[in-house]
């Protein structure tokens, strides 16, 4: 793994940002929206579960929000390397946050990235 | 004697039909498959005419935004890593897996090999290279190099379909698919491999086609009924297209074993440099007409055994010509008159699909007993003099075909296919 990137990506326009959202279901459209308006990062799970179904190498029989929060990503959900980079990327850019490797390699459940996302958006310095 | 290698599987995603049956009536009934387009959405550029893949559309780099026709089926986890061409090619690949009776699972165990050719996806590297520019660096997509680098489909066909025996892929410009078939035949000619898929694709984009204008290549001529005109005295350049083909190769024993369905035996092939320019064709054929005495004798028939020429010709003046000249230097000069016919008069020129693409027009032309014609002829050149160019497709069954290919830097490569003994 490369190591972390130099500085965090600038948060981009509004406009950007709907183009970026405008394939994800009314559901997390509306949540990122209510976070951006000032809304508490907890009610972000639906975006995130958005943001996970758009990147999963196979699509999951249960839908994801349903599946225990200890579900890990890539034994249980299928995820590999180069999809959870894709989440990461698109997590990044779509949050104006910076994710290192380091970062990332802690999260290994859906519990874990929620959290870790919630946190993440929540300190001022990196959004 | 070495393993002969024999066609067992043939898949078609092009500008002239996406089956077999769509496929050989166009060839019969020379049907093309152009249309008007505006690329760039530019209606200033002065070429109007492709060969478009119906059915398929990338209107974006993202795939979430790309269709395909409805009897196909695309995995999501293949298709992040895919580029429009990978589309096509899969799609061909399991036409020709159905074709050669093979199922996917027979595929892996190390006598199966994969050749493939494409120049890659200026489509989709234009636009990665653009996003890394954006970000100074800072961003990228993770599948971006493997979906769009020449590579890319046998980066995505190997892995899928768990090839473990050779993978590799070829880039020699529109001789690149040629290359593929030739080095597969070798493969199972040398017993290294008893089956070889081949696959040969190109994007229907402007990112591909359009960037052959600043070399003058390209016909300007707005009327799809006329604007391919391989050998024809007005023609004025090329037309471009993009689609896949595959083609199941398999050494003739293990065919046979597993009562395959032959339609043609891979009898020889070869190849020889012009040694003469990066872009232009030598100008009396020089090199062709090497590849195709290569292939002569490495198949061990006489230049008057040959009853068809499947021509590279693509329409552009000066390649015409050559191989023109090409033909008549092997044929000609030995007393011998094939039937010759560039079926690029009705798909377009698919760069590195080409070789591949006309590979399988000759193996349909034998197991269906007749010969393409010569489509939109409408005048000659004179320096076809001596030439059997026929207007329409005739209802002659050729025993011997020959499948010429030239490629930039002067690559030139020939296929002789032989009726099933």
């Amino acid at each position: 793994m490369k190591p972390p990137l130099p500085s965090a990506p600038p948060i981009r326009p509004a406009s950007e940002q709907e183009d970026r959202i405008k394939h994800l279901p009314a559901e997390a459209r509306t949540a990122f929206h209510r976070f951006q308006a000032g809304g508490d990062p907890a009610g972000l799970d639906p975006v995130i579960f958005a943001i996970l179904d758009d990147f999963i190498p196979r699509h999951t029989a249960v839908p994801l929000a349903a599946l225990p929060g200890a579900s890990r990503l890539i034994d249980d959900l299928g995820f590999d390397s180069l999809a959870i980079t894709e989440v990461v990327f698109f997590t990044e850019d779509l949050f104006g946050i910076n994710i290192t490797n380091e970062e990332i390699i802690q999260v290994r459940t859906l519990d874990d990235l929620r959290g870790f996302i919630r946190r993440k958006v929540a300190v001022p310095a990196q959004r | 004697m070495p393993p002969l290698p024999v066609i067992t599987g043939l898949g078609f995603i092009t500008s002239i039909g996406h089956d077999r049956p769509t496929v050989l009536r166009s060839l019969r009934e020379l049907r093309h498959g152009f249309e008007r387009v505006e690329f760039f959405g530019n209606p200033d550029l002065p070429v109007k005419v492709a060969g478009t893949v119906k059915g398929f559309a990338f209107p974006t780099p993202n795939w979430r935004d790309w269709r395909w026709p409805e009897p196909f089926a695309v995995d999501r986890e293949l298709l992040r890593g895919l580029a429009p061409h990978g589309v096509y090619a899969l799609c061909a690949l399991q036409q020709a897996l159905a074709d050669a009776g093979l199922a996917p699972a027979e595929l892996t165990d190390g006598t199966t090999g994969l050749f493939c050719a494409s120049a890659g996806s200026p489509f989709l590297l234009g636009h990665f290279l653009g996003q890394m520019h954006a970000t100074r660096g800072e961003r990228g997509n993770p599948m971006g190099i493997v979906s769009s680098i020449a590579g890319t489909l046998n980066f995505n066909l190997a892995a899928h379909y768990r090839i473990t025996g050779a993978v590799c892929g070829f880039v020699s410009a529109c001789a690149s698919s040629s290359h593929a078939l030739g080095y597969a035949m070798d493969e199972i000619r040398l017993g290294r491999q008893q089956r070889m898929l081949v696959v040969g694709a190109e994007d229907m984009t402007a990112e591909s086609i359009v960037s052959f204008s600043s070399l003058r290549a390209l016909s300007q001529n707005p009327d799809p009924a006329s604007a391919s005109r391989p050998f024809d005295r007005q023609r004025d350049g090329f037309v471009g297209t993009g689609g896949a083909v595959a083609l199941v190769v398999e050494a003739e024993s293990v065919a046979r074993a597993r009562g395959a369905r032959i339609s043609a035996e891979l009898a020889g092939w070869g190849q020889a440099g012009d040694g003469h320019s990066v872009a232009a064709s030598h100008p009396t054929g020089a090199g062709l007409a090497a590849a195709m005495r290569r292939t002569l004798a490495d198949a061990r028939v006489n230049a008057a055994d040959v009853g068809y020429v499947n021509a590279h010709a693509t329409s552009t003046p000066a390649g015409d010509r050559s191989e023109a000249l090409a033909l008549q230097a092997v044929f000609t000069a030995a007393g011998a008159r094939p039937r010759v016919s560039s079926t690029k008069a009705l798909t377009g020129h698919g760069l590195s699909l080409a070789g591949a693409m006309e590979a399988a027009f000759c193996a349909l032309a034998i197991d269906e007993g007749f010969i393409p014609g010569a489509a939109h002829l409408a005048e000659p050149d004179p320096v076809c003099e001596g030439l059997d160019l026929p207007r329409i497709s005739l209802d002659e069954a050729p025993r011997l075909v020959l499948n010429n290919s030239s490629g930039f830097g002067g690559s030139n490569v020939c296929h002789l296919l032989r009726r099933p003994a």
